[in-house]
């Protein structure tokens, strides 16, 4: 699964720190889903995509070819 | 920025706390002190099976406090220090199977429990540093 966090984080010209401050978590956790190393759950990709107004499918970008490329 | 509410998740790091290291610290002291009682003579078997049965509460506490702590974790590092478990546990499977053959090959002597502790907690360590490096 693809993201678009960091571009939307960077239109909103904020840090990873203060983005994980807003959703609740911690730094690594912003770190590991941009970098498409950890796919969030649910109740945090909403939370995530509402942070930046936005619709978890407008975050998130489901491709089922990414599962095998890791 | 935003009308989430920021406490999502509490504390996110496993770091100790003052109460932890204090329940620890406590656990320990009544580990070791129960320990040297029961390496002395004069207790009779009541005493002793007492004497042994002392450390469970505080350490059934710190567990308590430590599985609270993990709770309290976002889910991103919930998953690494599961990992971290995993790899740790395993690890540790592994060692103990070794040291026991190596024991049959009269290599090494007689494995003491305390240093299943020391097993588990290295291996742990190198548990979360490979589930961390692995999520960077």
């Amino acid at each position: 699964m693809k993201n678009r966090l960091r571009v939307l984080r960077a239109e909103k010209d904020w840090t990873q720190a203060q983005l994980a401050e807003i959703v609740g978590v911690s730094r690594q956790a912003i770190i590991a889903v941009e970098n498409g190393k950890y796919d969030p759950a649910l109740p945090l990709a909403f939370k995530l995509a509402r942070a930046f107004g936005k619709t978890v499918e407008e975050v998130f970008i489901w491709e089922a070819d990414s599962l095998q490329e890791r | 920025m935003s009308d989430l509410d920021p406490a999502m998740s509490g504390r996110n790091s496993l770091q100790p706390t003052g109460a932890l290291l204090g329940i620890l610290c406590v656990a320990m002291a009544i580990d070791v002190g129960a320990g040297w009682l029961l390496g002395r003579p004069g207790f009779g078997s009541r005493v002793r099976i007492i004497l042994a049965l002392l450390p469970i509460p505080a350490n059934l506490l710190l567990v308590t406090v430590i599985v609270r702590r993990i709770r309290q974790l976002d889910e991103f590092l919930q998953h690494v220090h599961l990992e971290a478990i995993a790899i740790g546990f395993l690890l540790t499977v592994l060692a103990v199977s070794v040291y026991e053959d190596l024991q049959k090959a009269h290599v090494v002597g007689s494995l003491k429990i305390g240093i299943l502790w020391i097993f588990m907690a290295a291996f742990y360590g190198i548990g979360y540093f490979i589930a961390a490096r692995h999520y960077r």
